[in-house]
């Protein structure tokens, strides 16, 4: 695909005086899988918010999938998926009714909320509330969310910080055809699913991404 | 600097203005039979009341300005003009009850008039909207939020205005627009209208003061930005 | 229209959620229920002074119940992050917040039917169906504006102070008229006596139709940036 998947110059954001991010310049072709690495603070959830639309960025231009991340937002947020630090699931509604609930926002029927119950192998617990599951099993709940739309992009703030084993084991299997911008502490993760990485400190890039070998292709 | 000449006319202008209006009030303006020399209140009363209503009317031009253009000059004047405006209500309403209370008697304790809750309603809000830009978080988001509370808030300013119309109250009808014509004589009239002038221009140069100390601040912080963006800025991460 | 499905999806949700979680439904049964005890006891009210009472209780009530209500209604999914998760679909904010109001006023609505036979029965209110269409009324525009307020709220470090600080003189007119209109029903008189201009349920209803409309544009600027 030609249009780069993300396109960020000279991207700036700020809390009143402070500058939490910026400036940064960045770009990801289609089909990318990009590591954000970085301390606490560094930046890593205000790019991720900017670049899932939630946040509006103080200056600069950003382009998501074509698209400007401010002006064409609302076509954007169908193409795109979020996960971010709060799960955001409704307690008393089930696993299903949650999913289903978001289907409906979405325009799409309730198969799509069935299907993608079934991609994070949680058909399971479908009739189970969602206070009632683990913390593990909500978060991959919130996943299956982000995937409802069959979003061309993914935004994941730190799902290693909540996600189960088997919620890992995912990971890669629904990365496949998408791109995908994931915050993370763990290198180690980062380097199974990821095939690059961009460290952020004190809101600015230590340098520019840089390409990740692929674990096992070393043998 | 060229504005600093033109604020300064403008304030020697509004001084002038203010100080015809006192002669007038005072000298020229006949007393009135019934309610005596207390009545001269009226005067900067009203003044007082339209320029209220004049910077709730600017805070809600720039909200929109804001809102619909991105423009932060918007919301700098919708900033300085709520302070005025809650300055000028805070006028009108010690002004309203300084009044009453020979006229009627007036025990707040015991007769309710809508003016006078549709007023203290007003200045709520508006003391809303300084605490929303307080309370926050700092940037667009209180920028947005509360040009939303000054726009949904002058909804109350005709509420205001018409409230005497529409429910029993002790406060006096519409005098200077009323259907047949104005009821006062000549005089009060010329002085009532010198006096709102006067005190509107006061309050105009009041708001272009309070609209340049805001363009500082905002000076300061966005130089304060453009420190932490060069290359070898220093931030507090 | 997508509007609608979507404003019906989350108001079903809202109701749903409540239905299962009972927390606000009887916390407001149980304020009102307590709210009509202190006001026996705090204005002396014996059957002679009830129906006099009755509007200033009965507005004094409804306030407070909204100033709850509304607030829960944004506070929750504010803080839980699902608030955000739903404007990151292609739903829209003013259908959103619309749903929201929508399932909001319900809650008032219920919470009302359980006010008016407790002030019928415990007060002595004459309470007609004048009253209850007036109530309504009211109830509707004071959440549209009470909602937008408790989203506005919620996004600040100091909503517990912020919403009744906002919401309280916004709905000035609604207590102005639609008190005035218990008071002439409580006392017998019928409203239609007076000029149309200034019959109190047409002057209720276009306050209805003018704040709904104001909120609905203005949610937007509120809940997205």
């Amino acid at each position: 695909m030609s249009t780069a998947a993300v396109r960020a110059v000279s991207l700036v954001q700020r809390f009143g005086p402070h500058v939490a991010l910026g400036p940064l310049d960045l770009e990801l072709p289609a089909g990318a899988r990009l590591a954000v690495l970085g301390g606490n603070g560094a930046g890593k959830t205000t790019l991720l918010r900017m670049l899932a639309t939630a946040a509006r960025p103080a200056s600069g231009r950003l382009e998501v999938l074509g698209l400007d991340a401010v002006r064409q937002r609302d076509r954007l947020r169908a193409r795109l998926g979020h996960l971010g630090h709060q799960v955001g699931l409704y307690p008393a509604l089930t696993a299903l009714e949650n999913l289903e609930f978001f289907a409906e926002l979405h325009g799409l029927g309730r198969p799509a909320a069935a299907d993608a119950l079934a991609l994070v192998r949680l058909d399971a617990r479908a009739g189970a509330r969602a206070e009632r599951l683990s913390r593990g099993q909500q978060q991959r709940l919130a996943l299956a969310r982000a995937l409802l739309h069959r979003p061309e992009l993914l935004v994941l703030d730190e799902p290693d910080a909540s996600l189960d084993a088997e919620g890992r084991a995912l990971l890669a299997g629904l990365f496949a055809g998408r791109t995908v911008v994931m915050a993370t502490h763990d290198t180690a993760l980062a380097r199974e699913v990821c095939d690059r990485a961009l460290l952020l400190r004190a809101g600015r890039a230590a340098g520019d991404p840089w390409t990740l070998r692929v674990v096992g292709a070393e043998g | 600097m060229t504005e600093n000449r033109t604020l300064y006319a403008l304030t020697l202008g509004a001084t002038a203005a203010m100080l015809l209006a006192a002669l007038l009030i005072f000298f020229y303006a006949p007393q009135d039979a019934l309610e005596g020399p207390v009545q001269r209140i009226f005067y900067l009363h009203v003044g007082s009341a339209v320029a209220a209503f004049g910077s709730f009317a600017l805070v809600l031009a720039g909200g929109v300005a804001f809102l619909w253009r991105d423009s932060i000059r918007g919301d700098r004047l919708a900033r300085a003009s709520a302070l005025v405006g809650l300055v000028f209500t805070t006028n009108t309403f010690v002004m309203g009850m300084i009044w009453a209370k020979p006229i009627w008697n007036w025990d707040p304790s015991q007769t309710w008039d809508a003016r006078l809750t549709s007023t203290a309603a007003l200045w709520v809000i508006y003391a809303g909207y300084l605490l929303v830009r307080r309370f926050a978080t700092p940037g667009r988001p209180a920028m947005r939020l509360a040009a939303v509370v000054g726009i949904v808030g002058f909804v109350d300013v005709p509420i205001v205005y018409f409230s005497v119309e529409w429910w029993r109250t002790l406060h006096p009808g519409p005098v200077l627009i009323a259907p047949g014509g104005p009821q006062l004589p000549p005089e009060m009239l010329v002085t009532a209208l010198v006096t709102t002038l006067a005190v509107g221009l006061l309050a105009s140069v009041m708001i272009a003061v309070r609209y340049r100390i805001e363009a500082r601040r905002d000076e300061v912080e966005d130089r304060a930005v453009a420190a932490q963006l060069q290359p070898s800025g220093t931030r507090a991460s | 229209m997508r509007f609608l499905a979507v404003a019906l999806a989350v108001a079903r949700k809202d109701v749903r959620c409540e239905l299962r979680g009972r927390e606000l439904l009887p916390a407001l049964v149980q304020f009102v229920v307590l709210a009509l005890v202190i006001a026996n006891f705090a204005f002396d009210v014996d059957l002679v002074q009830g129906p006099r009472l009755s509007p200033g209780i009965l507005w004094l009530v409804l306030v407070f119940a909204g100033l709850v209500a509304f607030g829960r209604a944004f506070a929750g999914e504010k803080d839980s992050g699902s608030l955000e998760a739903v404007l990151l679909t292609p739903a829209g904010a003013t259908a959103v917040f619309a749903g929201k109001t929508i399932a909001a006023a319900a809650m008032l609505v219920a919470c009302e039917a359980v006010l008016l036979p407790a002030m019928a029965v415990f007060l002595g209110s004459p309470i007609s169906p004048l009253v209850v269409a007036t109530v309504l009324l009211a109830t509707i525009g004071m959440a549209a504006l009470g909602c937008l307020f408790a989203a506005l709220a919620a996004q600040t470090r100091a909503r517990e102070l912020l919403l009744p600080v906002l919401a309280l003189p916004i709905w000035v007119p609604f207590v102005v008229v639609g008190g005035r209109a218990v008071q002439l029903a409580m006392a017998g008189q019928s409203p239609s006596a007076l000029p149309l201009a200034s019959q109190p349920l047409l002057v209720l209803a276009d306050f209805d139709i003018l704040f709904l409309v104001v909120a609905c544009l203005a949610a937007r600027f509120v809940l997205d940036d």
